[in-house]
């Protein structure tokens, strides 16, 4: 191989959101005639750089390079002009307007101002032709599939006729055929010399047609190697492993207690007719790749969203709870992943929060009974390590006390059972350890703890067993020595040899 | 594939725009037949003349509404924007540069208002709801300043031009449309369209959707202006309260019309058509000696009606 000029290079690159860093330090170069692997788990930073690349954000710090000039301030429109196109995994493309127009969308040939429909005519039915696109032109993109949808956003990344080509997750919603079409659409372009930068958890996708990969974890590259010789574990390998130190309180050993939630053929919005079980005093974590079927499997129990099940044993009960009142009553609580807009009213004071599930049983006589909700605000404050004067609006607090607020006002129900969706996400890791104790402790007092994570090491870690959902079914159900990064995220991806190859 | 040429293409999109609309078409137009029925006078030059001049504010307040509904904006200061603009004409024309003078300073109010307001909707982020309800606030106190009573001048010659018994005023609506086609045409006037339904998106694309809005906005500040400069040639004169009800009616235009609330949803000839099955309907109840009252509540139940029809008909289409 020769030494070839970097068309696009992100040197150092730092970015963060709300105070929470993302990118620390990440270096990336495109190679004309290349297909580069980007890899990370969830949340790893892998969108924030595309991002950075395509001049969608600004980074914080650090440099972006096109032909090995650094540019000044970078925008979407810059970034065209360079040569640098998108496929975006949320699609930019507008329901009302036809495929030519939102192909040509930022991009038009003018004459005199206006939009020249010829040319821009000419140019999509040679892009249209390259992607399949036999639909007519004017045709609304609304009236399209998604996956038609998708290869329209290809062919507007075409259209463009990029040096640097950007795939975010391209065939996530392709079919069989049209990602066959894309992929030799990737090594035409790949021969022309465009470099390609390929964004997939379809790691035999990446396999077949990328030849290098940067690999994130944490905001930070772990592995930019050539992918020769690596197959699907050793990809996984390269995601996972890290250190926890002591961040995790230790396992329980007891035993776990009576059943609490046995469910069979069960379904739910994603969740496809699957089993599963859980034990007082377990802590069960729900892992997969975002959006699997994860919280629909919480709602589900929780009574939130319209669920079916064959046999189904709820807390005692012989069928699923019908809504959520029924649930809380049952002893079930649900802590949302969104906090801010479903888990707390924000501009309201930490003690009301706290008291918000508990104010009808405190009441007395139709009116709220002031002392009793004092002290059970001061109790709950002790109980969570809530610095600080409670009377001070939720949204003053850090992410993580929000959080251990959001969990903080089920408390008083004495739940049986708690749902929590991604409690640790966007958390600081002081707080995260608490919330994990917290979370240890509700299980040895008893309590049946589900956990849906998008945190890899928190399920390996806390958890006492682990179901994996892929495309809504279960990929994988864990439990004890078998849980593993490896196990997990292997199953997350499809790769089922990894369960038993990472394990031992 | 059936377009081959480039005028096709453009052809063949514009028609497929007409799709959904041929429910609102048939509906205006068996309005327009029962008008005619019952005031035949509307068959003759004078008779359509007066129709298009009671329609033409309407149809024009209800483009500046829907030019920002379309791009996912409201506003509630097209009435105050209205009576500034008669305002405005009211006190300039008698100046120096006469009518000219009137127009290009109605005008430029319009536009740089509107430009205003839409760089503080856009580059404060702040809803668009509240900042144009406190601009017709504003924009109402500067027009009730500027002439606090019914009065200023406007040329004869220039009210029987616009407002006599030649259709003057539908062939500037024609003029106008003709316009806004060309706008489209044009990558600003699409990204109108691209920043309403999917501004990140848009923005990703290449569109400049912060300039987009602003301009939005002082387009629909100048439609807003002039017709006020209109109102103030029918009426002869300069009345700084005359706007009020268009803030509203051009809501309900647009709303009819098919234009949706969030962004993207809609087209200008669905709200055009909004417009002049309201005016109609309008016209109808008052020459059908409707009292007022029944009238508004008549507006009330069909413009909820227009929303409601398709909506259940969705629903009743999805469940067979």
């Amino acid at each position: 191989m020769t030494e070839e000029r970097p068309l696009l290079e992100a040197r150092q690159v730092f970015r963060g959101f709300f105070g929470n860093p993302v990118l620390k330090g990440v270096d990336i170069a495109l190679l004309p005639g290349r297909v580069h692997a980007l890899l990370g788990e969830n949340g790893a930073g892998k969108s924030t750089l595309i991002n950075l690349l395509s001049g969608a954000l600004q980074p914080d710090g650090g440099s972006i390079l096109v032909d090995g000039k650094p540019v000044g301030r970078f925008s979407p429109a810059a970034a065209r002009a360079a040569g640098i196109a998108v496929v975006q995994q949320e699609l930019s493309l507008t329901a009302s307007l036809s495929i030519a127009e939102n192909i040509g969308l930022g991009a038009f040939p003018r004459r005199f101002g206006f939009i020249d429909y010829r040319a821009l005519h000419r140019g999509v039915s040679d892009v249209c032709d390259m992607v399949g696109l036999t639909e007519p032109l004017d045709m609304p993109v609304a009236d399209l599939a998604l996956g038609r949808r998708q290869m329209v956003e290809i062919a507007k990344a075409l259209f463009r006729k990029p040096r640097v080509l950007i795939l975010d997750e391209p065939t996530s919603s392709l079919s069989a055929h049209e990602a066959g079409i894309l992929a030799r659409l990737i090594e035409t372009l790949k021969d022309r010399g465009t470099a390609l930068l390929y964004i997939s958890h379809r790691l035999n996708e990446v396999q077949a047609l990328c030849s290098h990969v940067t690999v994130l974890k944490d905001g930070l590259v772990t592995a930019d190697q050539s992918l020769s010789g690596i197959d699907g574990e050793g990809l996984v390998r390269l995601m996972v492993g890290r250190e926890t130190g002591d961040l995790f309180p230790p396992r329980s050993v007891t035993a776990p207690g009576a059943m609490r939630i046995n469910v069979e053929g069960f379904s739910a919005g994603m969740v496809r007719d699957i089993d599963f079980s859980a034990r007082a005093g377990e802590i069960v974590g729900i892992g997969g790749l975002v959006g699997q079927g994860q919280e629909d499997l919480l709602l589900g129990l929780y009574g939130a969203i319209p669920a079916a099940a064959s046999r189904a044993e709820v807390s005692g009960k012989p069928a699923l709870p019908a809504h959520v009142g029924e649930a809380n009553a049952a002893g079930i609580v649900y802590v949302p992943a969104d906090r801010k807009h479903e888990g707390l009213v924000l501009p309201h004071s930490i003690a009301s929060n706290l008291i918000l599930p508990s104010l009808g049983r405190l009441a007395s006589r139709g009116l709220r009974d002031r002392p009793a909700e004092n002290g059970l605000v001061a109790d709950l404050a002790r109980r969570l390590t809530i610095k600080g004067d409670t009377a001070r609006p939720v949204q003053a607090l850090s992410g993580g006390n929000q959080q251990k607020v959001a969990l903080a006002k089920w408390l008083p129900l004495d739940p049986s059972v708690l749902l929590l969706n991604d409690p640790t996400r966007g958390v600081d890791i002081e707080t995260k350890r608490e919330i994990y104790l917290m979370l240890r402790a509700f299980a040895a007092e008893g309590r049946l703890v589900i956990l849906a994570s998008s945190d890899t090491p928190e399920l390996v870690h806390l958890c006492d067993r682990v179901v994996v959902l892929r495309e809504g079914r279960v990929a994988a159900a864990l439990s004890q020595d078998e849980i593993s990064e490896g196990a997990i995220v292997g199953a997350a991806m499809g790769i089922t040899a990894m369960t038993q190859g990472e394990a031992a | 594939m059936s377009t081959s040429s480039s005028s096709r293409l453009y052809g063949s999109i514009q028609l497929r725009r007409n799709r959904g609309l041929a429910g609102l078409y048939l509906v205006v137009a068996a309005f327009l037949v029962l008008y005619a029925l019952l005031f035949p006078g509307i068959l003759s030059i004078g008779g359509f003349s007066k129709f298009t001049q009671n329609w033409f504010p309407l149809a024009l307040v209800t483009m500046a509404q829907a030019l920002l509904m379309l791009n996912g904006g409201i506003t509630l200061a097209i009435g105050p924007l209205v009576s500034l603009g008669a305002v405005i004409a009211a006190t300039t024309m008698e100046g120096a540069l006469g009518v000219p003078g009137g127009i290009l300073a109605v005008s430029l109010a319009g536009l740089s208002i509107g430009a205003v307001i839409g760089a503080i909707v856009t580059y404060l982020r702040l809803p668009a709801i509240i900042v144009t309800l406190a601009g017709s606030f504003i924009i109402g106190g500067v027009a009730l300043i500027l002439l606090p009573r019914p009065g200023g001048f406007i040329p004869d010659w220039l009210s029987t031009m616009l407002a006599g018994h030649t259709p003057v005023a539908f062939l500037l609506l024609v003029v106008i449309l003709l316009l806004w086609k060309a706008f489209l045409a044009t990558p600003l006037g699409l990204g109108i369209y691209a920043a309403g339904d999917n501004p990140v998106g848009a923005f990703r694309s290449g569109v400049p959707v912060e300039r987009v809005k602003v301009a939005a906005f002082a387009l629909s500040g100048l439609l807003a202006a002039l017709t006020g400069l209109f109102v103030a040639a029918q009426t002869g004169s300069g009345d700084p309260v005359i706007g009020t009800p268009f803030t509203l009616n051009s809501i309900a235009a647009a709303v009819l019309g098919g234009v949706g609330f969030l962004g993207g949803k809609g087209t200008m000839r669905g709200a055009i058509c909004g417009s002049l099955l309201l005016s109609v309907m309008i016209n109808v109840m008052f020459f059908l000696g409707f009292p007022p009252v029944a009238q508004y509540v008549a507006q009330g139940l069909i413009i909820v009606g227009a929303v409601a029809v398709p909506e259940l008909l969705g629903q009743w289409r999805a469940r067979r």
